[in-house]
């Protein structure tokens, strides 16, 4: 039998398909109600040992409990602080080190080998030269987050800047704009955007070792709850360290988004 | 004839390509261009016109010769040598008034008088309406508009366009070219233009610098002396004059000769 012309195209997936917004709001509430749901029922049905996996809900009670009654919330608190801290250490460097590399290639063939080199080696493998260093306060943490993200933010940055476009320089230049202003009123606007979206890319990355720094080396923060929970076989709270951790990651990923919005408005009206 | 403003002489360029040998990309190249006149560099792809109008800009250096602006040898880019791109250049992060007042405003120009400039060339594009408007909301036509009346409103002594219309659809490109003679009309500025539209040629040019090609050389300069001394805004009226088909045909015999070379 011959099938009507185009039917190959028909059903639910077709490559690039438009989806309605009520399709993608039921489909991402859907698959959380699936998880969840898989999960309450791995505990009512005995597949899993209740003290490795412990029930949603419990998680939730937790969670609450953590907060109310247990000064979680200083932990939290330290935390973001330790993120927040390096990050903006992190960006005072590597925002004018990118920028001028990216512009100035005589900049760039000094640090490039440098800056790629670092890129290679794994931060967490400076934990213990870090610890010996700096002891035990604040300061190896700071510096295990300022490690991790710093090189991969100067080279993100440093490409970003490469790629503004040719003709934009040299319409600043054809205006009579010397070297310094084409650099800081022409290619840093030009590249803010991308900049910004790194940023954004790289606070996500910062959280990963701020977890890291937590569980080896520190008596605070959400990390270090979790690892003494873990003594303890309080699996409820090991999992609601990381639904906190998940949330902050959210949080701060939206306010990125929404700072993104609010600086570059001409962004927005092409789309 | 007028004064002259630019001396181009004996201009040549190569390039160093790969495995050591020299690309020449343009051989001995003199001509001049007068004050308020339009100059158009017209030529097959790899005569190296826009080599040559990228060293009058300064963007690039030559080989051997000169280029002289009023006498005086020019030596990298500045703003008396303006120029407008085929590539969109507006500066996204600012408004097209903005964008107009940036060549004034990085050279000292007073908050007031950029401003009075700045309105009074967005009016001569027809961008009015769009003064507060940023650059993504405007189609490629109006963004060339702002790129010509950003690079006006800097005052340069002679107006640079290299192919300035070649990304635009054929209706937005003829009215683009009647705008040009307003502003050659109107502003008296000094143009030098590069395209490979024959008639985009004849109708903007006072004169057409035609280059051969691989390498670049002078092969003849062409006055269109059948248009008549007082530009012409409406471009099916220069088309209508006896001597525009002769031209162009004449104009695309050397093209072919020039393709058959090869």
């Amino acid at each position: 039998m011959a099938s009507p012309p185009g039917s190959r195209n028909a059903g639910v997936l077709r490559v690039r398909a438009p989806v309605s917004p009520r399709q993608s709001a039921i489909s991402a509430v859907g698959i959380w109600v699936v998880f969840f749901g898989v999960w309450t029922l791995a505990n009512r049905m005995g597949w899993v040992n209740p003290i490795l996996v412990p029930p949603p809900d419990q998680v939730l009670k937790t969670l609450y409990t953590l907060f109310a009654e247990q000064g979680f919330a200083s932990d939290v608190l330290i935390s973001v602080e330790r993120v927040l801290v390096a990050f903006a250490m992190a960006c005072l460097v590597a925002v004018p080190l990118g920028v001028a590399m990216g512009a100035f290639p005589a900049i760039d063939v000094v640090l490039s080998p440098f800056v790629s080199a670092w890129r290679y080696l794994p931060a967490p493998s400076f934990i213990p030269i870090l610890l010996m260093w700096f002891g035990t306060g604040e300061a190896p943490k700071l510096a295990l987050l300022f490690l991790g993200v710093i090189f991969f933010l100067i080279t993100l940055i440093a490409d970003h800047t490469k790629e503004v476009r040719k003709e934009l320089i040299e319409t600043a230049l054809t205006l009579g704009a010397g070297q310094r202003v084409t650099v800081l009123r022409v290619m840093l606007p030009a590249v803010l955007p991308s900049i910004v979206t790194a940023m954004r890319q790289m606070l996500a990355m910062t959280w990963t070792y701020l977890v890291i720094a937590e569980i080896v080396a520190s008596t605070t923060g959400i990390g270090a709850m979790m690892m003494r929970a873990r003594r303890f076989l309080h699996t409820d709270e090991i999992l609601a360290g990381i639904i906190v951790i998940g949330a902050l990651g959210l949080v701060f990923d939206m306010a990125f988004a929404a700072l993104h919005r609010r600086l570059f408005p001409y962004l927005q009206e092409s789309r | 004839m007028a004064e002259v403003l630019l001396h181009i002489e004996q201009l040549s360029k190569s390039f160093p390509m790969p495995g050591g040998r020299l690309l020449t990309a343009v051989e001995n190249v003199s001509f001049t261009v007068e004050t308020g006149s339009v100059c158009v560099l017209l030529g097959p792809s790899g005569s190296g016109k826009s080599t040559i109008l990228r060293i009058i800009a300064g963007l690039e250096t030559q080989t051997a010769g000169a280029v002289r602006l009023r006498g005086r040898p020019i030596a990298g880019p500045g703003r008396d040598r303006g120029m407008v791109f085929q590539a969109y250049t507006s500066f996204d992060w600012l408004p097209v008034g903005k964008n107009v007042e940036f060549g004034m405003k990085i050279n000292g120009v007073p908050a007031r008088e950029r401003r009075e400039r700045a309105a009074r060339f967005v009016d001569l594009v027809g961008l009015t309406k769009f003064i507060d408007a940023y650059p993504s909301r405007l189609s490629g036509g109006m963004r060339q508009r702002v790129a010509i009346a950003r690079t006006l409103a800097n005052a340069p002594e002679v107006l640079l366009m290299d192919e300035p219309f070649g990304a635009l659809d054929a209706e937005t490109r003829w009215q683009m070219q009647e705008l040009m003679v307003d502003i050659a009309r109107d502003s008296g500025a000094t143009i030098i233009m590069v395209t490979h539209d024959i008639e985009e040629a004849i109708f903007l040019a006072d004169k057409i610098v035609f280059l051969s090609s691989h390498p670049g050389r002078l092969r003849e300069v062409i006055v269109p002396d059948f248009k008549p001394a007082e530009r012409i805004r409406n471009k099916e009226r220069v088309l209508e004059l006896p001597g525009f088909g002769q031209l162009e045909r004449k104009i695309m015999r050397m093209m072919r000769e020039e393709g058959e070379r090869v």
